[in-house]
């Protein structure tokens, strides 16, 4: 019984701090964020559970709530900060093949926009979700999308745009990565105030995001069909007959 | 009936002595057809006044559009506080800041005219010009990129200043109590030189970025007090959401005291006007045409959506933002006369 009693409390105190993290979250208290962190640490839970049921739950309402336009910029902008100071506490203590396991997104505002609200927002929620997420900043030259993507062997390039003259730098990016024969092998994402799904049909991109919410779950099929793709290339280069060779 | 006696009518609250409704872009009357038409490309549109006055005209030369709109950008005030600016010389593009110059209002420069700052002086000129050439026959609008959006957009870096509004709430004040005088002087300026309407122009203050609490904060007293000290007839513009559910800013809009707003395809037509009727029966609103329709088109498409907005109570046809800039002229044409088929003569309610 005696024994029974102190799980008991343990479990209590862990779920404590999970509340906890969720909640600094939802406040954008970075602070506290990083306080609960620390604290869950000691309560001995997991850091990847930190993360998914603490941090990334938090995220999870936060977006709700701007759906529901119950928050706006302002709330998601600090429920991000609040996120990353707890990941900053959590992420070092994770094994190493945790990190990027889901899939890798090259993220960033298309050139001639210096507009990056909505681009932090989209690598905020991404990151809650657990994918890794390689930033490259604002007024990013359509090479360097393709050429990170490269590097990085990422699934998922994923532009944002405000200003619609710099849409066109979409269409350099698909047309590039078609040059280069990665159309389909990495998959494209846009958003942002002046591009919509029909843009995107005009762009030939892969998928288009309302908002970061919309984007994450894109972001998610997008990387589950390359995945598929690549392996049911794989399958097929196993079964080809291998007299091809050489021909 | 010219275009001027057409719109100012309307704005005048007596839309049943016009012919028709106008259509107008109150927030850019510019196209790629209309810069090789007149010889009038970005950047040099930007700092010319006679290539500014020639590229505003465009869309009133080529299609008939009843208003021309001046100037063709959102960071002229950022440049008047001291913004270090890009024109991106070879291309066709929006000018652009290089970067966010201030964290604080004391990071800004105040000039000591602003009527002679930054490119200010190149637009009045350009309203001079259009002023004598148009003869009165077709309004001029000008506008000004309003505090909220000119600060938070481009003197600030966009990420802290939205976090301000919970985290500083002081130094955003501060921020629009400073620098409220200058906006009115840019904007009386225009109005000497000769602009018939002006512009208030706020597109990052909808529901889609702030809470109508913070529209209440942050938004509205500026805009008031910076509406009030400016000659009308005055249209407030903003993008975006402006009704979800039960949140909803026009009457905030309406009680900004511009004589009439403007809106894009964010807001239904038919729920904007319920809104503003049921406060202000009447009230003159525009919009709500998407421009990104108008640029694809087809032309069908286009003649249907200003039909369904005259239907739903638009007493301008207007798009909710600046025409795209590949935007064929037969679109803008279409949009002009659908306008003059479905708009003649007005609705009566």
């Amino acid at each position: 019984m005696e024994h029974r009693h102190v799980e008991d409390e343990m479990m209590t105190a862990k779920e404590e701090v999970l509340k906890k993290l969720v909640q600094a979250v939802v406040d954008g208290n970075l602070e506290l964020a990083e306080e609960a962190a620390r604290e869950a640490v000691n309560a001995g839970v997991e850091p990847y559970k930190a993360i998914i049921d603490g941090l990334s739950k938090g995220m999870e309402i936060v977006g709700e709530k701007y759906d529901a336009k119950e928050f706006f910029l302002p709330e998601l902008l600090l429920a991000g900060d609040a996120m990353y100071a707890g990941l900053n506490v959590l992420l070092p203590l994770l094994p190493k093949r945790e990190a990027g396991e889901k899939g890798t997104v090259i993220l960033g505002v298309v050139e001639g926009d210096i507009h990056d609200i909505g681009k932090n927002i989209v690598k905020a929620m991404l990151t809650a979700s657990g994918y890794k997420v390689i930033d490259l900043g604002k007024d990013v030259p359509v090479d360097e999308f393709i050429k990170r993507a490269k590097e990085e062997r990422a699934q998922v390039i994923a532009m944002s745009t405000l200003m619609t003259p710099t849409l066109l730098s979409i269409q350099t990016v698909e047309e590039k990565l078609k040059a280069e024969g990665l159309k389909g092998k990495v998959k494209t994402i846009i958003g942002g105030g002046s591009v919509s799904d029909s843009w995107r049909e005009r762009a030939g991109s892969d998928a288009y995001g309302k908002d970061a919410m919309e984007a994450v779950s894109k972001v998610k099929l997008l990387i589950e069909s390359v995945k598929a793709a690549a392996l049911q290339l794989k399958d097929s280069e196993e079964q080809k007959p291998k007299k091809e060779k050489g021909t | 009936m010219n275009s001027d006696e057409r719109l100012i009518a309307v704005l005048s609250g007596r839309k049943e002595e016009v012919d028709r409704l106008p259509v107008i872009n109150s927030v850019g009357t510019y196209t790629m057809d209309a810069m090789k038409t007149f010889d009038a490309y970005w950047p040099a549109a930007h700092k010319d006044p006679r290539k500014m006055a020639n590229l505003a005209m465009g869309l009133n030369r080529l299609a008939g559009l009843d208003n021309v709109t001046v100037p063709f950008e959102l960071t002229l005030e950022a440049e008047v506080f001291g913004a270090p600016m890009e024109f991106f010389e070879d291309k066709i593009r929006w000018p652009s800041v290089k970067g966010f110059i201030a964290k604080k209002v004391s990071d800004l420069k105040f000039p000591d005219d602003v009527t002679k700052a930054g490119r200010v002086p190149v637009v009045c000129n350009a309203i001079r010009i259009l002023k004598k050439e148009l003869d009165g026959k077709v309004p001029i609008i000008a506008y000004i990129n309003c505090p909220f959006t000119s600060i938070g957009s481009y003197l600030v870096d966009p990420v802290e200043f939205h976090k301000y509004l919970k985290s500083d709430p002081a130094r955003v004040h501060e921020f629009f109590k400073e620098t409220l005088p200058y906006y009115v002087n840019v904007a009386s300026a225009f109005k000497e030189a000769g602009a018939d309407i002006i512009t208030f122009r706020d597109e990052g203050v909808s529901l889609d970025n702030i809470s109508p609490k913070h529209f209440d904060e942050f938004v509205k007293p500026y805009l008031a007090k910076l509406i009030s000290l400016v000659m009308p007839p005055r249209i407030l513009h903003i993008c975006g959401t402006l009704i979800s559910g039960k949140l909803e800013i026009i009457r905030r809009m309406m009680e900004c005291g511009a004589e009439a707003i403007t809106m894009d395809e964010k807001t239904p037509m038919n729920e904007a006007r319920a809104l503003v009727d049921e406060y202000r029966p009447g009230f003159p609103i525009g919009g709500n045409i998407s421009a990104l329709m108008i640029h694809k088109g087809p032309v069908e498409a286009i003649r249907d959506s200003v039909r369904r907005a005259i239907e739903e109570g638009t007493d301008m046809v207007a798009p909710g933002c600046d025409f795209w800039i590949e935007t064929p002229i037969q679109h803008i044409k279409a949009l002009v006369n659908a306008t003059i088929e479905y708009g003649t003569p007005p609705r009566r309610r």
